[in-house]
């Protein structure tokens, strides 16, 4: 297969930026297919090329098969990569992106139908043998059968959108009383965000462990795991800290998992980057579904592995990767990622939008942030509200838990708020780092919004005196010096 | 920008800047904000309805109106459904009473702060 000159991007934000820094390094130009709202971010000032594919809502752009496939061949990209949400894991899309005698960067559509489809997947991973978590998974959608569905299976009952991942379209119905508003709502959600209303019910395990394996196809079809991420600390069924390896697992677990993920892979024909999640509860594991794309969590799975999946993903697609027999991958040392939303952590966690203001990520050793908006950028309300991720490595999980609080407090975002003060208290929480967490650990302990600690008096008079100076005004209740670099330089010898 | 603020002859690092009459500072470690009194009016607190209104609690869209006016509400009864940043959020109300009015619709882009649902009260 031929090397690709240029790649399109069907996608935003810091997946976008990511995705252009892989391909800026293997020497490959990109075209950033976008949406009217997205021109005021970092992908669109990185990309080779941009094309506008629509108006800001999703359904008319980054959900827009036809608009994307456009985009790219107008664009005279060679392949499309999708990244994660939007058309990743819709099969019609990569099929459409072959049709169109480009390269989906990414598994077959034959492979996304049957691994990608939560409802398919079940099939399969019933072939291979592996412990399912009991549910329903018919294609009868009608409401009041999924509720009599519900009621067989005992709640609490959880529903998900079929096409879906990320936590949207996902409820959990704790009695028949919420059962149908909690079933109509998820609907609705799957059919927003992924364009089809198709939803599943399952147990709810209540004290279950999300744990799950990085899977890699390559070229010549040889699937193998790049060990697991542990992923509990999750919000309305999103997650918000992730990290590699599970603080979890026992070896003997670690090797049973990683073997069920590739057996469910390699039946499912995978090619390219793929997760295979699991709940583990009481040491016993149970299938949860595969997302057959790249997973926002990957980068603590590179860090502990030195490798780089997105480069592995495109070289994939141009038929040149093959997995070195000789290579045995150990990971080393832990890694945490941290989300970061544009949110209220004080009001409950409600979207925070507007003018971003002065940001800053602290540099240093082992820190990685990816990110895709800077100063002067808008935040606005039509997307997920992801905003940035902060990665840490160190030796040890300890040592990385107290890395990430650390550049956690040094960061600096202005203009809209963010959960970071809620991440530092999940941080510091005994169960975290005990790494006893289960997927309960945030209704458990953080159900309420997080309390703001009043201001110091020093704080006080510390914004007082900014806010003078800011005004080029004069003196008032704090003396104030001039923020000359020299000043502080000078002070510190 | 970084300013040094001398408190008691100590100095004291920050950054800060002064965004449409909010003022941001990050020191030791954490971000807050203050209003200044200057720029655009200090905008209705964001995240729930004072007693008898809905309130946006964010920008975003309505997707469903549960109740029409004239109908009985109880307090934490769910009135409408919002859709931001692709997740739904429900709206519910804060006291009891009977739905007044309504002033928005299904699929209206609203704006953060906007009265949603007017509830005369019981």
């Amino acid at each position: 297969m031929a090397k690709f000159s240029r790649i399109a991007i069907a996608n935003r934000g810091e997946v976008a930026v990511r995705i252009i820094k892989a391909c800026e390094e293997l020497g490959i130009e990109t075209v950033l297919l976008h949406s009217e709202a997205d021109i005021n971010s970092r992908a669109y000032r990185m990309a080779t090329k941009t094309i506008c594919i629509g108006p800001a809502p999703t359904a008319e752009s980054y959900l827009n098969i036809q608009a994307n496939v456009n985009g790219a061949l107008a664009g005279g990209a060679q392949a499309i990569h999708p990244g994660f949400g939007f058309l990743s894991e819709n099969a019609d899309f990569a099929e459409a992106v072959q049709k169109a005698g480009l390269t989906f960067i990414g598994p077959s559509p034959e492979s996304i139908r049957s691994l990608g489809d939560k409802v398919h997947c079940k099939d399969l991973a019933k072939e291979a043998g592996l412990p399912l978590v009991p549910g329903y998974q018919g294609e009868n959608q009608d409401v009041t059968h999924l509720i009599s569905q519900a009621e067989k299976i005992g709640y609490p009952v959880i529903v998900k959108a079929a096409a879906g991942g990320g936590g949207r379209g996902m409820k959990l119905i704790k009695s028949s009383a919420e059962a149908r508003e909690l079933i109509e709502s998820a609907q609705r959600e799957a059919q927003s965000a992924f364009g089809s209303p198709k939803v599943f019910l399952e147990k709810y395990l209540d004290r279950a462990k999300h744990i799950e394996f990085q899977v890699f196809g390559d070229s010549t079809g040889k699937v193998v795991h790049f060990f697991d991420r542990e992923c509990s600390v999750q919000r309305r069924h999103q997650k918000i800290i992730e990290e590699a390896t599970s603080p979890s697992l026992t070896d003997d677990l670690r090797r049973r998992m990683g073997e069920a993920a590739c057996a469910i892979a390699t039946l499912g024909k995978y090619k390219g980057a793929g997760t295979v999640e699991f709940l583990l509860q009481d040491g016993e594991f149970y299938l949860l579904e595969v997302n057959t794309r790249l997973q926002v969590e990957h980068p603590v799975t590179e860090e502990v592995l030195g490798v780089d999946l997105v480069k592995m993903q495109i070289l994939t697609a141009q038929g040149e990767y093959v997995h070195d027999p000789k290579q045995i991958r150990v990971p080393r040392g832990h890694s945490i990622e941290c989300r970061i939303y544009a949110e209220n952590p004080y009001l409950g966690g409600v979207p925070s939008t507007g003018l971003l203001g002065q940001v800053q990520w602290p540099e240093g050793p082992g820190r990685r942030y990816e990110y895709g908006f800077a100063e002067g950028d808008t935040i606005t309300p039509y997307y997920d509200p992801m905003i940035a991720k902060v990665i840490v490595w160190d030796e040890s999980r300890p040592r990385a838990i107290q890395k990430m609080i650390r550049v956690l407090k040094d960061s600096v975002v202005f203009g809209v708020h963010t959960n970071i003060p809620y991440l530092i208290e999940i941080l510091s929480h005994k169960e975290f780092v005990m790494g006893t967490m289960t997927t309960r650990f945030i209704e458990t302990y953080f159900s309420e919004p997080l309390k703001e600690t009043p201001l110091t008096e020093t704080d006080k008079k510390v914004a007082e005196g900014a806010l003078m100076q800011l005004r080029g005004g004069g003196s008032g209740a704090a003396e104030t010096v001039a923020a000359s670099p020299w000043a502080s330089y000078w002070r510190g010898v | 920008m970084e300013v040094t603020v001398r408190i008691d002859g100590v100095d004291h690092k920050a950054q800060a800047q002064l965004i449409k009459g909010t003022l941001w500072v990050h020191h030791n470690g954490r971000t807050f904000t203050m209003e200044t009194g200057a720029g655009r009016k200090s905008r209705k607190k964001a995240g729930g309805g004072s007693s008898d209104q809905i309130i946006a609690p964010m920008p975003g869209k309505v997707t469903k109106i549960l109740l029409s006016p004239g109908t009985q509400v109880s307090a934490g009864q769910a009135v409408l459904v919002m859709e931001a940043m692709k997740m739904e959020y429900t709206l519910k109300a804060e006291i009891d009473g009977v739905i007044g009015s309504v002033n928005c619709t299904v699929g209206e882009q609203v704006a953060l702060g906007k009265s949603l649902v007017q509830i005369k009260k019981a």
